[in-house]
């Protein structure tokens, strides 16, 4: 039989690498967001809360929360009502609906960069699909991603059209998992179908709306690689998002202690949003018992 | 379940539609440069040896198959001990322990960004291969996984290797893995694929062109000359379905695996 220290053994890798890259780190964010850092120089001083003030002085920060609240309020619900609408039109399980769950699927797990480059061709100006099916109807041409009253909406559209399979998947499990005599009942009674989906369908996947609607913001905070490769932010910071700031900050202007001011911002918000998550993972679960 | 063949044409068109920037990303990657503009067509392998040769995307193909191929294999082992410890032992401070797993999950990775820059820097590993995979080995996310899903395999199995002598170590070679083969084969495609995917740790932790990602090789290639007339989208569509085509591929041959591993993480 096993001795005593055999778990501890057993634990202990994953416990080492999740102290050194995950504890630690969030340990020393907090230590470098009250000092003053270059990468370069030997001493690393004290300067209290001044990071933080820099931060909310300055334009740049409250033009990226904007533009990343922006971004999570429009593409969130635009995603979830998508998803919920599909999932549910693609519930049964026939080689119809196998082969566009896979189809849709697909971008969730196909790499954001080079979604990011293909779409980045799709929205260009001179030669793109976009501005090429506009041109067969007859319309002018639009700068989509040099025109900053346009370019946040295209990076909205490409995410929606990225994660929108993740979510239909994770709709059709919770769809699934909600007894059929419900559907049956509405179908006997006669239920006009959009009156099934708003009256049964719709109120019986709550607990999957909250979850998803958890992640995605949380996911919406933490966009990034679309906005690095297609825009970088601009035009004139038009979808300049949180932690394309953080990455400014910290790696190109190497202020490394209002990159950690701005990451511990960050980290703060995103906790308190898995924290509502976890409770209301908890309310699933007594939802379905 | 009964499946009805009833693969619509309409339904095509609808995927074909929803997947067209793909779909015709491949398509250009294949047309010479000229007829990309003229819009004849005019195919060439041209694109790709460029890319190949003169663009170093050999060299990021290797680098992303070292990275993700070992992050996937040390990170599976790893969640794979510690699952093993936290669903069959019951031991002082195993709980807290477990805690602290589990509320990684809920971490945002930002946070360990700068951080985790430094401590590599410091240890002098920026730039090289284990700069890259050390951060991305722990994996809270697997390891709670695993766990759960060993809780559910019969005790007895484990007692009665016991009893034939068996040490805790190879009961979980010998009987758990063996058993947790299906769960382990979803995350460990979860987590590469996911590591392949990875983005913007590469992008901090390298700046030497010999060890970019593909990821991090394609985003540079993009944008040698971003602007409208002068990216050579052929030859950059070209590096893209490198970068795609693999999980592409493994996507086709494992999808309900995979799509498995996903719900199975996100609805219990």
């Amino acid at each position: 039989m096993p001795r005593k220290l055999t778990p501890y053994l057993f634990a202990l890798p994953l416990l080492a690498f999740i102290g050194v890259f995950t504890y630690w780190p969030i340990a020393e964010s907090l230590n470098l967001s009250v000092r003053s850092w270059d990468f370069m120089s030997p001493t690393k001083p004290y300067v209290g809360l001044d990071n933080y003030r820099l931060l909310f002085d300055s334009r740049e920060f409250w033009n990226a929360l904007r533009v990343t609240t922006i971004f999570a309020v429009v593409s969130v619900p635009l995603r979830l009502v998508l998803a919920i609408a599909i999932a549910s039109y693609l519930l049964k399980e026939t080689v119809l609906s196998r082969f566009m769950r896979g189809a849709l699927f697909l971008p969730s797990v196909t790499s954001t960069v080079a979604i990011a480059v293909v779409f980045s061709w799709v929205f260009s100006t001179d030669y793109g699909m976009a501005n090429g099916l506009l041109n067969l109807l007859g319309l002018p041409k639009v700068a989509w991603l040099q025109n900053p009253q346009v370019a946040l909406w295209v990076l909205i559209m490409v995410n929606t059209w990225k994660q929108l399979g993740y979510d239909i998947i994770i709709y059709i499990a919770g769809l699934q998992a909600i007894a059929p005599e419900l559907y049956d009942a509405a179908d006997v009674d006669g239920g006009r179908k959009f009156h099934v989906f708003r009256r049964v369908t719709v109120p019986l996947v709550m607990p999957t709306t909250y979850f998803l609607l958890v992640i995605s913001v949380i996911e919406a905070f933490q966009v990034f690689t679309i906005v690095d490769v297609m825009t970088e932010g601009g035009p004139a910071g038009a979808t300049d998002m949180i932690v394309n700031m953080l990455y400014r900050v910290g790696f190109t202007l190497f202020d490394i202690g209002v990159g950690s001011a701005l990451a511990v911002l960050l980290f703060v918000f995103l906790i308190a949003l898995a924290v509502i998550k976890s409770r209301v993972v908890g309310r699933r679960v007594h939802y379905e018992a | 379940m009964k499946l009805e063949w009833t693969l619509s044409p309409m339904a095509l068109l609808a995927a074909l539609i929803f997947l067209s920037p793909v779909l015709y990303s491949i398509w250009m990657s294949f047309l010479t440069v000229d007829a990309y503009y003229t819009g004849q067509l005019d195919f060439t392998l041209d694109n790709y040896a460029r890319a190949i040769g003169q663009y170093n995307f050999a060299r990021y193909l290797l680098n992303s198959v070292i990275v993700s191929g070992v992050v996937t294999l040390v990170g599976l082992t790893v969640a794979i001990l510690a699952a093993f410890a936290f669903a069959r032992f019951d031991f002082r401070g195993g709980n807290l322990m477990f805690g602290a797993v589990v509320a990684t999950l809920m971490i945002p990775s930002h946070i360990t960004l700068i951080p985790n820059y430094l401590t590599l820097a410091k240890a002098g590993l920026l730039d090289s291969y284990a700069g890259l995979i050390l951060p991305a080995i722990s994996n809270g996310f697997a390891a709670f996984f695993l766990r759960q899903y060993i809780r559910g395999i019969p005790k007895a199995l484990d007692e009665a290797a016991y009893m034939d002598g068996a040490t805790p170590l190879q009961v979980l070679w010998r009987v758990i893995v063996p058993v947790a083969r299906p769960a382990i084969f979803s995350m460990g495609l979860y987590i590469f694929i996911s590591e392949w995917n990875n983005y913007i740790w590469p992008l901090v932790a390298v700046g030497k062109d010999d060890l970019y990602t593909l990821q991090v090789g394609l985003a540079r290639l993009y944008r040698v000359n971003p602007g409208e007339d002068v990216v050579d989208w052929p030859l950059v569509m070209a590096a893209s379905t490198i970068t795609i085509l693999p999980v592409l591929l493994g996507f086709l041959i494992v999808e309900r695996h995979l799509v498995r591993g996903i719900t199975m993480g996100a609805v219990k």
